[in-house]
């Protein structure tokens, strides 16, 4: 039986562990875009994002996935995501995506922010270009201060799949739920909770890996 | 001709004229100081020649060739960059590159120009440097293993391996503990001696007398004196100077 469970909850996690990775994929590049953003000296540009931002955060992660997956069809009439569960996938990940994109653009602005102004002025009188100031020498520095914070809200994203739940996708939860239908019992549910704890501290290992890796420079 | 020329320069910030139309111009292989009061726009006027501030006005030019002017204003990108090449800059605080060793610091900027250069000849002309700054056992240590002093030599080191036509520092001690100027005051000496053109904004009085051949004495966005180091230190005849140095001196 409990080797039974367990091969299902793994199939279950497997839909975690698809929008988990996924998602980071997706939003810590365009949360960097959307930092740029934000920090954009035109405010025609700064503030619509500033906007979004705000909205993103400001609303629970939940009701933006009922809003992103049954919208489309309430307000348009139109079956935007396709059918099953490619569909309910879809809607998900796009959720996620711009939810932890606007997290991750609040970190990187202030990491981005907190770089003294005298490295720009230092790259600029050695003749770098924006690009070159921004890969070559800020860029590793705001790695190196925002580690914490990212590892923080990745921590946090594996426990957040589990919210997509209310749009039906499958992860591990939804597996776990099934047997108390299907065996009238309720331990799987709660032996889902080890998954989730086995794989944050996969993680919190790999971020305090990174974090000494970077301890070379101050 | 005079390697570097600027005339009537201009700078206000939020409507406070910091520079009120400075004007000098200096000869190749001398070294220039200019002393004054926190505030008198000294450094604001290093920064100009650096193009990290941008005049309002005025003309700057480097060996006969008309870098800025105020009446055109500032084209961005290429050319602002070429421009800025022909000034050096030491910063107050260093501002060495934190992840990267002290060589990686000097040879980064040459790396990336590159005309030409292969990584090997530049990186034999960062150790070249960093022997010259005495620095030969600290090349591969990271800037928060060094001391202040350690740190400003290797920034120094960093703007001469782009063989600037001027080097300028802006209060190249300020951030040093005392017992730590002295290394920093004795390379920047040398280089003096080996003339080097440069441009020393500072408040160490004693050292700016050894080491110039002139000295500009800056007052609320003017050069009110301006002279050798004997005539202006150890023979003031202007009331300002004067003043500034019994402050000083006291």
């Amino acid at each position: 039986m409990f080797a039974n469970v367990t091969l299902s909850l793994l199939e279950g996690f497997l839909g975690t562990l698809k929008l988990f990775i996924l998602t980071l994929l997706l939003s810590l590049p365009l949360g960097l875009l959307i930092s740029f953003g934000s920090m954009n000296k035109n405010p025609i540009v700064r503030l619509p994002i500033r906007f979004i931002i705000w909205v993103v955060r400001g609303t629970p992660l939940m009701l933006q996935l009922l809003i992103i997956f049954y919208g489309p069809g309430i307000f348009f009439g139109m079956n935007f995501w396709g059918s099953g569960d490619t569909g309910r996938f879809t809607a998900a990940l796009v959720a996620f995506v711009i939810n932890y994109a606007c997290y991750f653009s609040e970190i990187f602005r202030g990491g981005i922010q907190s770089i003294p102004k005298g490295q720009y002025e230092a790259a600029a009188v050695l003749g770098l270009t924006k690009g070159q100031t921004f890969f070559k020498i800020v860029l590793l520095q705001v790695v190196k201060r925002i580690v914490p914070p990212i590892s923080n809200e990745v921590i946090t994203l594996v426990k957040d799949t589990s919210l997509a739940r209310v749009i039906a996708f499958y992860e591990i939860i939804w597996e776990g739920e099934r047997f108390i239908k299907s065996a009238g019992i309720i331990w799987p549910l709660f032996y889902t909770g080890a998954f989730y704890l086995v794989f944050s501290g996969v993680l919190t290992l790999l971020f305090g890996y990174i974090e000494k890796k970077l301890d070379y420079f101050k | 001709m005079a390697i570097l020329e600027v005339k009537d320069l201009k700078k206000s910030f939020d409507n406070q004229e910091i520079l009120k139309g400075i004007s000098f111009e200096m000869e190749k292989g001398q070294t220039l100081s200019i002393l004054g009061s926190s505030g008198s726009g000294k450094t604001t006027l290093l920064r100009c020649l650096n193009f990290l501030e941008t005049p309002d006005a005025g003309t700057i030019s480097v060996n006969g060739n008309l870098l800025f002017d105020g009446a055109v204003g500032h084209e961005k990108g290429v050319d602002l960059r070429e421009k800025r090449l022909h000034f050096g800059m030491v910063f107050q605080q260093f501002n060495l590159f934190p992840q990267y060793t002290a060589l990686e610091n000097v040879t980064l900027a040459p790396k990336l120009e590159a005309n030409g250069k292969s990584d090997e000849e530049i990186i034999e002309l960062g150790k070249e440097l960093l022997v010259k700054m005495g620095l030969e056992d600290r090349m591969n240590n990271y800037p928060h293993q060094l001391s202040g002093g350690q740190q400003q030599r290797v920034a120094i080191a960093r703007a001469l391996a782009l063989k600037p036509d001027i080097l300028c520092f802006d209060e190249p001690t300020s951030a040093l503990d005392p017992e730590l100027t002295g290394e920093v005051l004795k390379v920047i000496k040398e280089l003096a001696d080996q003339h080097t053109t440069m441009i020393i904004v500072t408040h160490e009085i004693g050292f700016a007398r050894d080491v110039s051949d002139e000295i500009i004495f800056m007052d609320n966005g003017v050069i009110a004196d301006k002279g050798t180091p004997s005539q202006l230190i150890d023979n003031p005849s202007n009331e300002r100077t004067r003043q500034f140095l019994a402050n000083y001196l006291k």
